[in-house]
């Protein structure tokens, strides 16, 4: 807890060290829109379907970007600092940052913690009752931050309401049937091997909304040391259960994954590695992966394929 | 011996940043000779020493090892760093110091064996150490370090020897063991150069003298060069600190008799 | 709880981490040793936090080549170059800029690990991705250590090791006496180089076992332990390597058996438990050690003084007197020196154990066959020491037992010989004491 007070007055301190030095600089900007930063990608697909044209949507994180252990540079200060809105998940995804953004929302700025709006009957806890913050996991869940997201908007534009309303419905229509189609695809792998192996805890809300048990190598942030002991157990649950496939994450490294199926193999059981899952960061942008609803299908698709269901 | 100097330096300069440390050195020694190399504090006596062993490089000049390069007579010449500069709490026993004066024989990539061991041997009993050849050289006082040093020069078997500063701190017994080593090792024809302090010694000890500070002052037989006027010369103002200090240390009646009249 | 550590050796992972953290630590253990007797640990540190903009460049650079980011050998040999490069660069600006040694160091220790962990940043936020793999060479990632990287620990270990045999009394020189080496025509720069150069390697192999901030511990920890307990330099290499190794295995063990706990300080916890049982227990430098000593020491001293007290009491009465009749009352040795009665009471006893006193039964004691020429011979070392000293004060040897160091060991035979022809004033051996022995004449 100290640490993290520390950590939101250094961040405090260099915002205004960075607004006092840039402050009268910049030169006129032509687009006037309200600016809006959001942290991760999934989120801020979100807020960029429903604000529309009505405001200038940009990511802070990009492709691959581990928001866990995300460490802000000058330029992403100077953006912060500049954006008129900010979006963010919460429940410490965003780690370092979590601390800056709540100091500047008790400054009366217009910064909303998405993940945080969601009753808590929703969330999952781990052992040491930390809260699961990787919430786009459940597209369910998604489709009610949807919600809280217009509603946010509008409180802060309310000439837009309209806009937002309208891009809302449009948008959750589009999740409601990303969310069946999900379920399609999962319900193709056989009920005895829906076992996920990952690189770290990500998929707690996936598991629970479709039906697969879930395990992580690190836990929750990727910040988190893996135990020998841990690896050790996932070894011995492979085998036991015979599981084909483990996974690895496009913005983890992949050294535990591989030290995993090195571990299975030394006991005659050839596991492979799956192939590459979006869990924190979505993919290239202008690609199928790099949109939320993408990143998800291909997710679904990969796990499908490397367990023994069928892509769809 | 060959009637050519043992140690020639022409016109040697030292310099550390800009600022020089010796100055136009030129000096020839003896062949046969025991000579004393003196001068006050930071007079660069031992940088005298290694700039003529190459371990510090020359601003200009030439040295001369019995009119050869350092490098062609390497294994004629021995050397007896002060014995400051290294860690006595070194984990190596009195042999293994005497050995390492083998090392250059031994060579690359092979072992010190027991003929080694055995010669190292010899030269501590040549200095009396025989007895602490297994002593820790931490447990040893500062005499019996400084005759270990010796022992391991001995094994060199060099026809020339530099020895930085042998008489530093050592016991009287020591001092007059090391001094009666030296004037064997003349009377065999080597030649030895010490760095030196106590200047009521000098007379007894040496029979060819180098003053220097920063530039040779004189340089000679000792009976020549070794007077009033050079030390004054050498030392300046310093010379009657040095005397009443000197003086007040005095432990012989006469220089360089050491023990015959206690 | 046996068999849960057997059944920890079933484990593929844990045999690969056991072996890999056990090699780096007998490896580091080893080379750690010319470190620490050429007082160069603290280059250990700067060299490896140096070689994280090495890593990092590594990663930009691999794709141009055509490799993946991350693949390994490749952040490797960056680690390795950039350490390198770091060492010289201390030794450079040591050179060039006038500036002293620790100076040196902490600057390349800061500038290139701040020059490191911008390019992190930098890594960050390039579209890339994949950057979080980078960190595991800050901190260490014990657990998932693949088999290729054990392999490679082993035979950087054991090339390491090769070099410790082949340069053995070369290194040895050159930590000793560098100065000596080079007028000898060793190539003291290369020498030095090389040792160096195997210390960044094994630096490099270690930094994906416990981290740049931690390896430091790896090179220094083990040394200094093995330090406590052994003067021949063979023993302390062994000694080193086996500490290190040690202190690997049982902190991994812990890491995989106990708590969800980090290896690399697990690693380093356990060598630091080595040092400090080393430090109290040590056989040649232990703090226990140097207790007993002392404490033995006293003993001896005060078992010396009953001797003496027995022998200038009789001296005079011939070379072997009538030993029946040489008896001293308890009380009159108790006011002989400043001991109480307690201590006096349990030497006396000690040493009628020992068979140099008897006790008469009239209360009195005296000095057995045994102990009067003990007594003697005690007494001569001592007088001659005592003259010795009278006569040549500032130049006396330091570090001299007066009464255990025979004087032929320490002075010359001439001065041995000077000093009995000048001292022995009566036939009896001992010559007598230079200053009159207050009580003597009482008894």
């Amino acid at each position: 807890m100290k640490k993290q007070t520390i950590q939101s007055i250094f961040s405090l301190c260099v915002l205004l060290l960075l607004s006092a030095c840039g402050g009268g600089g910049d030169a006129v900007d032509p687009d006037d829109r309200p600016r809006i930063l959001v942290t991760v990608g999934m989120l801020t697909d979100v807020v960029r379907e429903i604000a529309g044209d009505a405001a200038r949507v940009e990511g802070l994180m990009g492709e691959g970007v581990d928001p866990h252990s995300f460490h802000p540079a000058a330029s992403d200060v100077r953006r912060i600092q500049g954006a008129d809105m900010i979006f963010y998940v919460g429940h410490h995804l965003e780690g370092r940052l979590q601390g800056t953004f709540v100091s500047l929302a008790k400054r009366d700025r217009k910064v909303a913690a998405m993940g945080e709006k969601l009753d808590s009957e929703h969330l999952l806890l781990d052992e040491d009752g930390n809260i699961d913050p990787h919430l786009w996991m459940d597209v369910s869940l998604w489709i009610e931050i949807s919600g809280h997201v217009r509603d946010q908007l509008t409180a802060w534009l309310p000439e837009s309401a309209e806009t937002f309303a309208t891009n809302h419905d449009a948008w959750v229509a589009q999740l409601e049937a990303l969310d069946r189609e999900i379920q399609d695809i999962i319900a193709t792998i056989p009920v005895e091997s829906r076992i996920l192996i990952t690189a770290h805890d990500a998929f707690g809300y996936f598991g629970r909304r479709y039906e697969v048990e879930v395990m992580g190598i690190q836990g929750l942030s990727t910040e988190s040391e893996a135990g020998l002991r841990h690896l050790n157990r996932l070894v011995d649950l492979i085998v036991a259960q015979n599981i084909p496939a483990v996974f690895v994450e496009s913005s983890v490294a992949d050294r535990n994954v591989r030290a995993l199926v090195e571990g299975a193999a030394s006991r005659g059981h050839a596991v492979v590695i799956g192939g590459e899952l979006f869990s924190d960061a979505m993919g290239a942008p202008g690609t199928p992966e790099g949109t939320y609803p993408g990143m998800i299908r291909h997710n679904a698709r990969t796990i499908a394929n490397a367990l023994g269901g069928e892509e769809l | 011996m060959s009637a050519v100097s043992p140690l020639r330096i022409d016109d040697l300069t030292v310099a550390y940043h800009r600022k020089p440390v010796l100055w136009d050195i030129d000096f020839s020694a003896n062949p046969g000779s025991l000579t004393g190399i003196l001068g006050p504090n930071g007079a660069g006596k031992s940088t005298l020493i290694k700039a003529c062993l190459g371990l510090i490089p020359k601003a200009s000049g030439r040295v001369l090892f019995f009119g050869q390069p350092y490098e062609t007579v390497r294994e004629r010449v021995g050397y007896v760093p002060q014995r400051e500069t290294v860690d006595w709490d070194f984990p190596v026993d009195a042999l293994d110091v005497v050995c390492m004066g083998l090392y250059g024989r031994i060579g690359w990539l092979r072992r010190v064996r027991r003929d080694h061991k055995l010669k190292a041997m010899e030269a501590l009993e040549q200095v009396g150490m025989a007895d602490f050849a297994h002593r820790q050289i931490r447990q040893l006082s500062g005499g019996q370090q400084q005759r270990v040093f010796l022992a391991r020069a001995l094994v060199q078997d060099a026809d020339l020897y530099f020895m930085d500063e042998p008489f530093a701190g050592v016991d009287a017994a020591t001092e007059h063991a090391i001094i009666e080593m030296l004037r064997s090792l003349r009377s065999q024809g080597r030649n030895i150069l010490v760095v030196h302090h106590d200047l009521q010694t000098v007379p007894a000890y040496f029979d060819q003298v180098m003053l220097i500070n920063t530039r040779v002052v004189a340089a000679g037989p000792t009976a020549e060069v070794f007077n009033n006027e050079n030390l004054r010369k050498t030392y300046g103002g310093r010379l009657t600190l040095l005397d009443q200090a000197t003086h007040a240390l005095a432990r012989r009646d006469q220089p360089g008799e050491p023990l015959e009249h206690i | 709880m046996l068999a849960e550590f057997i059944d920890l050796f079933d484990s593929h992972n844990t045999r690969v981490v056991l072996t890999g953290v056990t090699l780096l630590g007998v490896c580091s253990g080893v080379i750690g040793v010319f470190l620490l007797l050429r007082r160069r640990s603290l280059m250990a540190d700067a060299t490896s936090h140096a070689t994280l903009p090495g890593i990092a460049l590594a990663f930009l650079v691999q794709p141009a080549f055509g490799f993946a980011p991350r693949f390994l050998p490749g952040l490797l040999l960056g680690a390795l170059i950039a350490g390198l490069l770091g060492m010289w660069t201390i030794q450079a600006i040591q050179k060039v800029g006038r500036i002293r040694e620790d100076a040196a160091m902490g600057i390349v220790l800061s500038v290139f690990y701040g020059f490191g962990i911008c390019l992190l940043g930098i890594i960050q936020t390039l579209e890339q991705g994949g950057a979080s793999g980078l960190k595991g060479f800050i901190f260490g990632k014990t657990a998932s250590m693949l088999a290729s990287d054990a392999q490679l620990i082993s035979v950087s270990a054991l090339l390491v090791i090769l070099m410790v045999f082949v340069f053995y009394k070369e290194w040895i020189l050159l930590c000793f006496d560098d100065d000596f080496a080079g007028s000898q025509g060793w190539p003291v720069t290369f020498l030095d180089g090389l040792l160096m150069g195997a210390v960044v390697v094994v630096t490099v192999i270690g930094l994906q076992a416990v981290g740049l901030i931690l390896m430091i511990a790896l090179l220094v920890v083990p040394p200094a332990a093995a330090r406590f307990w052994t003067d021949r330099m063979s023993r302390l290499l062994l000694l080193s390597g086996l500490f290190g190794g040690g202190g690997a295995f049982v902190g991994a063990m812990i890491s995989a058996s106990e708590a969800d706990l980090p290896a690399g300080a697990v690693i380093v916890l356990s060598q630091g438990v080595f040092f400090v049982i080393s430090m109290f227990f040590g056989r040649r430098r232990g703090l226990l050690g140097k207790v007993v000593r002392h404490q033995a020491l006293g003993w001896t001293v005060r078992k010396q003084h009953v001797l003496r007290t027995f022998y200038e009491a009789f001296e005079d009465k011939g070379v072997t007197p009538n030993l029946e009749r040489a008896r001293l009352s308890f009380e009159t040795l108790l006011k002989a020196r400043s001991w109480t009665r307690f201590r006096l009471g349990i030497m006396l006893w000690h040493m009628k154990w020992s068979g140099w006193v008897y006790r008469h039964p009239d209360g009195t004691w005296g000095l057995t066959r045994d102990g009067w020429p003990r007594a003697a011979r005690l007494v001569r070392n001592h007088r001659l020491w005592e003259l010795f000293l009278i006569h040549y004060a500032e130049i006396a040897p330091a570090q001299v037992d007066r009464g255990a160091d025979r004087i032929e060991h320490v002075l010359d035979p001439a001065v041995v010989d000077e000093l009995e022809r000048l001292l022995k004033e009566t036939d009896r051996g001992v010559p007598m004491s230079p200053h009159p022995i207050p009580w003597g004449e009482g008894i």
